[in-house]
């Protein structure tokens, strides 16, 4: 028999709660732990599982999720047969359901040789190998399986490639929009299981979650689940140099990514790549993005700088665990401004 | 094959025999340097960086562990549809087995590789050396002077100065002595080892010393001191950076100290001159509540609970709790148990340092900087 599974890896979410981070890219673009977008845990996932085809279908602002993607290769998806799919919103259609979009590239379903199909949101945090879960859809005998986490849906679905292909098919009939309308539709004709996944997962879908998750990342437990030798997650390469730690550096208790050049004191942060970090600068309990440049004699605590931020020196920046300061991709902080 | 104007054929079968047990077992430009890289990563990035495409790495000692390096040559943007990069081990012919058996000896046995490109330039590297240079601008020099063969050299200390190959040149850098370790050198230019050649005099020159039975088939002995007494036009092509022979234990610990240095001319973090090497793919540094880390170079998987001071971490190291290390080198996916000291040493990749071990050098050693051993730790 054959067991392939086809990754589908639905795109087109747009979160509340999320807009200052989503602004300018996908949902699935996100930085997350330092090094990796959100896409980064299913696609990898997906490729550790074995799963030699996925197809994503991305909505708004995917030229950051492109670019983050490129061909596939840092995941090893750069295949001549099989391999990864890329495939936009027709840009006239605003609001396209999934279903829709999915129908609308109803010959790649066709043309997949896969027998199962695995449809999976973008936004997951986990390290889950879908082996042994495509057994146990195997062995129940039911439709769909939906997996979950603490009897909470992670919105990631296995099922037969026909079946998905035919509620597609068949939405104008019964209306379902996307794979959730199917499972929580009380009279759906299909027969759904629920596996319950052990380990750690959770969906970034607020502000909230994604700064509390992130800092779960300093749980030596958590860190270690996620990051695991034999399961990979894998990421765009970017060839940055080692992190430099000078003189009067201070970090605790902080996950720091390569090309960083550190003179302040770091405590219970997540910094990512290329980010300077002035001398007398303090930075706690924040989130730091690639290549921000925060000054000298800075106090950052609480705070989510995006990509490219410029602090100033003596900046004052404070959030509260509850609800971190955001600052938005690019700006220039200043010493007299949010102080 | 499309006709290429340069080619560069980066020489890589050194064993290296004085870094010891680190060039066991494998050649010494993949020996690991600064943090996350291989010392051939530096040759190899710069012939990217210099716009040359097109690059046959010649490999013989130990070829394994820098076959699988190099791959297909994708980490450097060497995988190219016309040229990229191209392993040239050495190869048996109908009647013979024959070896690299000097510098000069290897580019000969592989001519068929430069004469598919008909390059106008051949460009001679070694992958033994830690160095950011423009190639390009160095066959700039090399073109406007019409010269048939033009050596980069470098100013080293005048005390020095008899341990290296020195060029004696006129006052427009034309070469007109060649002085190998000179016991009263007159110049203190050094040649690092870097030639350009017009492709048909080093075709000529390459087949003319290959049927002599007496030559050592060496570019430094035998090939440029011909060209020289035949009259052709040789220049001295003078760099100024950071350039270093990492040959032995003190100094690939030096180059790599000298990395926490500023002033040192080796910049890791120059984003328009990037130093590529095969990314290894681990999660970020970890730096818990008991560490303390300064003055030092941490790559990406390492995990750090003990202290770090002036000293380079590779990638996927441990250091556990009460552990300090102060000025040493610990390379990829070493251990250092707890409570353990280590100061001034090496230590290879995927050692275990056992809890409470002390590594220093002894009092009355020749060097003070340590190369740690397993069978230094059984000693123990």
């Amino acid at each position: 028999m054959d067991r392939k599974l086809l990754g589908v890896i639905d795109a087109t979410t747009y979160q509340k709660g999320l807009e200052d981070l989503i602004q300018h890219r996908s949902l699935a673009a996100v930085p997350f732990g330092g090094r990796y977008r959100l896409i980064d845990f299913i696609l990898s996932n997906m490729v550790n599982s074995g799963i030699k085809s996925v197809a994503i279908f991305p909505k708004n602002q995917y030229r950051s999720l492109m670019d983050h993607l490129g061909s596939g290769k840092d995941w090893d998806l750069n295949r001549k047969r099989d391999g990864l799919f890329f495939f936009p919103a027709p840009a006239e259609e605003k609001e396209i359901t999934s279903f829709n979009h999915f129908a609308a590239n109803k010959d790649f379903f066709d043309r997949s040789n896969q027998q199962y199909a695995l449809i999976s949101n973008c936004f997951t945090v986990c390290n889950m190998d879908f082996e042994p879960i495509l057994d146990w859809h195997i062995k129940s005998g039911c439709d769909i399986t939906e997996v979950r986490k603490d009897g909470r849906s992670l919105h990631m679905f296995l099922m037969k490639k026909s079946l998905l292909v035919e509620l597609f098919e068949t939405r104008e009939e019964t209306g379902y929009t996307c794979m959730r309308d199917v499972v929580t539709d009380i009279n759906s004709p299909y027969r759904q299981c629920h596996y319950e996944f052990k380990g750690y997962a959770v969906m970034i879908d607020s502000i909230t979650t994604y700064f509390n998750e992130s800092m779960k990342l300093l749980k030596p437990s958590i860190w270690k689940e996620l990051f695991l030798k034999n399961q990979p997650v894998y990421t765009k390469v970017k060839d940055e140099p080692p992190t430099r730690y000078f003189t009067g550096a201070s970090v605790k208790n902080s996950v720091i990514a390569n090309g960083c050049l550190i003179e302040g004191t770091v405590e219970n942060s997540i910094i990512s790549r290329a980010v300077k970090i002035g001398k007398g600068s303090v930075i706690k309990n924040s989130i730091i993005m690639q290549k921000c440049q925060i000054g000298e004699n800075c106090v950052l605590d609480s705070v989510v700088l995006d990509k490219d931020v410029k602090v100033n020196n003596g900046t004052m920046m404070y959030g509260t665990k509850e609800l971190p300061y955001v600052v938005r991709k690019g700006t220039v902080q200043g010493a007299l401004m949010n102080s | 094959m499309a006709k290429k104007k340069c080619v560069a054929m980066l020489l890589a079968g050194g064993q290296g025999s004085r870094l010891h047990s680190l060039t066991s077992n494998l050649a010494k430009p993949a020996v690991p340097f600064g943090g996350k890289y291989r010392i051939i990563d530096f040759t190899l990035s710069n012939c990217t960086n210099s716009g040359i495409d097109t690059v046959g790495v010649l490999t013989q000692y130990q070829p394994l562990v820098l076959n699988s390096y190099i791959g297909i040559g994708s980490a450097w943007d060497l995988d190219r549809k016309n040229g990229g990069v191209t392993v040239l081990p050495p190869y048996s012919e109908s009647k013979e087995m024959k070896w690299y058996t000097g510098t000069a000896c290897a580019i000969y046995q592989n001519l068929n590789y430069l004469i598919q490109y008909d390059p106008e330039y051949v460009l001679i590297l070694s992958g033994d050396h830690i160095y950011k240079m423009n190639y390009e601008l160095m066959l700039d020099f090399h073109i406007k002077r019409d010269a048939d063969a033009t050596i980069s050299v470098i100013e080293v200390p005048w005390d020095e100065a008899s341990r290296f190959g020195i060029l004696n040149t006129d006052s427009d850098m034309k070469v007109v002595e060649f002085d190998e370790k000179p016991a009263n050198p007159k110049n203190n230019l050094a040649s690092m080892g870097i030639y350009i050649f017009k492709w048909s005099v080093l075709k000529e020159y390459l087949i003319k010393d290959a049927a002599l039975p007496d030559s050592s088939h060496d570019f430094g002995k035998d090939i440029l001191p011909t060209l020289l007494s035949d009259q052709k036009k040789l220049f001295a092509y003078p760099f100024s950076g950071y350039w270093k022979d990492v040959g032995t234990v003190r100094s690939l610990w030096e180059a790599n100290m000298d990395l926490l240095d500023d002033t040192c001319g080796l910049d890791l973090f120059d984003y328009t001159w990037r130093i590529y090497s095969v990314n290894p793919n681990q999660p970020p540094q970890f730096i818990s509540d008991d560490a303390l880390v300064v003055d030092s170079l941490i790559n990406e998987g390492c995990v750090i609970e003990g202290e770090v001071e002036k000293s380079v971490l590779f990638q996927g190291v441990k250091v556990e709790k009460g552990a300090l290390i102060k000025e040493s080198v610990i390379m990829p996916d070493a251990v250092i148990g707890k409570n353990v000291f280590i100061e001034k040493a090496i230590v290879p990749s995927e050692m275990v340092i056992p809890d409470g071990t002390i590594i220093r050098a002894l009092p009355d050693a020749d060097d003070e900087i340590v190369l740690v051993t397993e069978d230094m730790l059984q000693s123990l």
